[in-house]
């Protein structure tokens, strides 16, 4: 059953201290997290309020989330799958990370003939772009922002999440053309896969991650990972609930470290010029083909 | 600090071997930190109950092959920085 917002409500101050808070680089609060009467309440300022209540049977949470005034049912519905749904898959265990992934054609993966390789990042790190861009050039998008990793006979499998690409108006312009139309340029739009965009809806086993600098001025740099490195540069890419519940961390530590051995990890510089991308793309494939 | 200073792993850090060498993440604070293969082994010593750092000199020197002297200053001077980033805690006499 797909999951539904409810009507709109404005977002009344909370009457407790987040005990967690997603903050960007430029300082701002992009989530915060607040234990709640009836659970726990996540809070994405001027977007959604969404409350996890526990459940005595079935699912651990039930999700209800307001849209603020300001915001839509359609901001709501991506958080849920982008946000609520990531954390919840890594509450119960699963591997979610914050980031994109295309696919690409490997013959050494005798099952599926391709694999994925992903891109981590913050938020407006340019992850979804580069995915774009590499779909572009006939490397299918699998995700534009959750990586939903299942591990299965000694690979982690990556799965195809929604068939669009969530654009601000500059990368739809990139990747589109100068002539898309855009409804507002202040926010993301959805792009629908296409001809231009093709979207690949089987799951593939995860080859490489990428995981982008935030310095947006960098040059052009591929370098990588020890496993000791990768384990903690990933890390912040994860999604956590509760970041007090000492056990559930342990074991999603346990998870990364696992990950962190098994597949590469690459710390991916560039500098933010559509102009350089390219440039950006031909050095992911020419470092993946030369691996 | 004094070889005879007891010490105990913080409830608050996570540990795992990657790659032959320790990873520990301070739940607390969110900070990464790696061990070599003579400090992992102090570190598992550690966790599996408070010792003395004499004592952990003791089970260094018939495992590694280093002079007493040295093992001494490098424990001491490992259970400084450790303390110091409340990874390890002392243990009241």
């Amino acid at each position: 059953m797909q999951w539904k917002p409810e009507p709109p409500r404005a977002q009344q101050p909370l009457p407790t201290e987040p005990y967690d808070r997603w903050v960007s680089p430029e300082g701002e609060c992009m989530a915060e997290f607040h234990r709640a009467t009836a659970g726990i309440l996540i809070r994405f300022p001027k977007q959604v309020d969404f409350l996890l209540s526990p459940n005595e049977d079935g699912p651990e949470f039930s999700i209800a989330g307001w849209p603020s005034p300001e915001s839509d049912s359609k901001t709501a519905i991506n958080l849920y799958h982008n946000a609520i749904e990531p954390i919840l898959g890594n509450h119960s265990g699963g591997l979610f990370l914050h980031g994109s992934a295309v696919q690409i054609e490997d013959d050494s993966c005798a099952a599926s003939g391709a694999a994925a390789i992903a891109f981590l990042g913050l938020s407006r790190g340019g992850k979804t772009t580069l995915a774009g861009s590499l779909a572009r050039v006939g490397h299918p998008f699998l995700t534009e922002d959750v990586i939903d990793l299942r591990l299965e006979e000694g690979r982690y499998w990556l799965q195809p999440k929604r068939s669009k690409l969530r654009l601000f108006a500059d990368s739809a312009r990139f990747l589109l053309g100068s002539d898309t139309v855009i409804e507002d340029a202040e926010t993301k739009q959805d792009v629908e896969a296409g001809e231009t965009l093709p979207f690949a809806d089987i799951s593939v086993p995860l080859r490489q991650i990428y995981i982008l600098g935030t310095d947006h001025a960098a040059a052009l740099s591929i370098k990588r990972f020890s496993m000791q490195e990768a384990l903690s540069a990933l890390m912040p890419h994860s999604f956590i609930l509760d970041v007090e519940d000492r056990e559930r961390l342990r074991a999603h530590f346990a998870r990364m470290a696992d990950l962190s051995q098994d597949v590469e990890c690459y710390a991916l510089d560039f500098t933010r010029d559509y102009a350089d991308l390219p440039r950006v793309v031909a050095a992911i494939l020419d470092q993946y083909r030369s691996r | 600090m004094q070889l005879t200073d007891r010490f105990t792993v913080s409830q608050d850090v996570v540990a795992r071997e990657v790659g032959g060498e320790l990873v520990l993440l301070d739940l607390a604070s969110g900070q990464y930190f790696g061990l070599d293969s003579v400090g992992g082994r102090i570190w598992e010593l550690l966790s599996e109950r408070p010792y003395e750092l004499s004592e952990l000199c003791d089970c260094i020197e018939a495992e590694f092959d280093a002079p007493r002297e040295q093992i001494e200053a490098d424990l001491i001077a490992l259970a400084a920085q450790l303390c110091e980033q409340e990874l390890i805690e002392a243990e009241a006499a």
